[in-house]
């Protein structure tokens, strides 16, 4: 896929890799077989802080462009799943790797250099729950340090992004306005943002409304929906919203204690699920 | 003894020379122990342990000893090794490097304070270490020092006294002159305190200012 997956202003879709929306979904069980390059692939992940074991044997694979949500309760691995593909922690045991190439290791096994890990990682950016803006920048320049100093962009092909970013997000006007003069609602939008003027080909998705009240958290689901609809980003999501993660995943994977105890389509977790925990956890969830 | 406001005026011109020793001292020293400091809080983040170490024993040194002690040492016992210095540089110096130390941890207490969420966010972006510390981490360190920085200045601004020991006519020294050559103290010492008032008066106005800003 094409580093250049763009969203535009007018909702037009850029999607070089040609991948209608439908046609994304995808069978895992008959991809895997034809052995494709993965979005994300993370290979016998484990991860303990000290004693605690957050993730357990770990096999997750995202196809290029495919949305997938992980649920499940608390404490149960999902955030630091996306925190170990953004080099954030480091895992226990086993390999990560982002088309193709792992973002721990090198062909011989050596561990990374920081410039390696910094290349590929690039590839993916990262929305987090408390939005992570930094307070001190205006919006502008909170959206065009990264494709400046990283990208090495000039200043106004920089600009002239971030205000087509910040159109599709409905933020055109708040250019000059600092974080603190924003609400959470919009700072996450900001957030959002600013993640896709990297043109990121993985987008990492945490709890992204779970700081937001509800009326807010809606404005700031729309946004991702239409980047789900209209884009060929890949997504990996971690949400409590169960409506959203129905109407814009691909799949879905159920975690339970560090494992993915089950993962399939929408439907068939929402409607069918075949682990007992699946439906007891929904079941909570979803009479909440 | 009675106040001569003769004498007062005799005097002034010397005083108005000590006030802008004080201040060029004052700014010189505040130059030097901002950047440092700073650049201190940085070299002790990024170190590694023994890194650490040197820079803690070097902050200790630095605040532990007496600035008197410092001024006398550097004044009297480097010209023996070779390092002659002016009065104006040492006096300089040595409170820049005292006052570095102190600055160095009013910027480490920010850097702790720094949500490491924002750090998080660097990452994401993929921003180099260099711009992670001149466009965020720096930035954020200096915005919320501010308040505590400029009790620092002020306090520099005072220590200009422990000065005149070594020769520098600031305006302490220059009112010990006067005192000294005249043997009246009411006039050259009373001046010299209204003075540090008066100069003082923009300080605590920036300072307020300030704290309120950050608060």
């Amino acid at each position: 896929m094409s580093r250049t997956t763009e969203l535009s202003s007018a909702g037009n879709r850029v999607n070089p890799g040609g991948v209608a929306s439908s046609e994304r979904k995808v069978d895992v069980s008959t991809s895997s077989k034809q052995e494709p390059v993965w979005a994300i692939e993370f290979k016998k992940i484990c991860k303990s802080f000290g004693a605690f074991r957050v993730l357990v044997d770990l096999d997750l694979k995202v196809q290029p462009g495919e949305k997938v949500t992980l649920i499940g309760p608390s404490g149960s691995g999902k955030t630091t799943v996306l925190r170990l593909a953004m080099t954030l922690a480091k895992p226990t045991s086993g390999d990560i790797r982002i088309f193709g190439e792992s973002i721990l290791f090198d062909q011989a096994g050596t561990l990374l250099s920081s410039a390696e890990e910094a290349r590929i990682r690039r590839r993916c950016g990262m929305v987090f729950q408390q939005f992570n803006l930094f307070p001190h920048l205006t919006v502008l320049q909170n959206l065009i340090l990264a494709p400046t100093t990283v990208l090495k962009q000039s200043k106004a092909e920089a600009k002239e992004s971030a205000l087509r970013y910040l159109r599709m997000v409905g933020l055109e006007g708040k250019v000059d306005a600092y974080p603190a003069q924003l609400s959470g609602g919009q700072q996450q939008r900001i957030a959002i943002a600013r993640a896709l003027v990297m043109k990121p080909e993985i987008l990492l998705l945490d709890e992204i409304t779970s700081a937001l009240d509800p009326e807010i958290a809606g404005e700031v689901l729309d946004v991702v929906r239409r980047i789900a609809r209209e884009s060929g980003v890949s997504m990996l999501i971690v949400t409590h919203e169960m409506r959203f993660a129905r109407e814009v995943s691909d799949r879905i994977a159920v975690f339970d204690g560090g494992r993915i105890i089950e993962q399939g389509t929408p439907e068939k977790i929402f409607i069918s699920p075949e682990s007992e925990r699946t439906r007891s956890f929904l079941q909570s969830v979803l009479n909440h | 003894m009675t106040w001569d406001w003769n004498y007062a005026f005799e005097i002034m011109p010397d005083l108005l020379v000590g006030v802008w020793y004080t201040v060029v001292v004052t700014l010189a020293s505040s130059a030097i122990a901002l950047s440092l400091g700073l650049l201190l809080a940085i070299l002790e983040s990024v170190s590694t342990t023994f890194g650490r170490a040197f820079v803690r024993f070097w902050l200790e040194i630095f605040r532990g000893v007496p600035i008197l002690v410092l001024l006398y040492m550097a004044y009297y016992v480097l010209p023996e090794y070779g390092l002659n210095f002016s009065g104006m540089v040492i006096g300089i110096g040595v409170t820049g490097l005292v006052y570095a130390a102190y600055s160095s941890e009013v910027y480490r207490g920010s850097l702790i304070t720094i949500p490491p969420e924002l750090r998080d966010a660097c990452v994401a972006l993929s921003l180099s270490p260099s711009v992670t510390w001149l466009s965020v981490l720096i930035p954020l360190m200096v915005k919320r020092s501010i308040p505590a920085l400029l009790n620092y200045v002020v306090g520099m601004f005072r220590a200009t006294v422990f000065l005149f020991a070594i020769g520098v006519p600031v305006l302490m020294g220059e009112a010990q002159t006067a005192a000294d050559r005249s043997f009246r103290y009411l006039e050259p010492y009373t001046l010299a305190g209204c003075i540090f008032i008066l100069l003082n008066l923009p300080f605590i106005y920036i300072l307020s200012k300030a704290k309120a800003d950050h608060v």
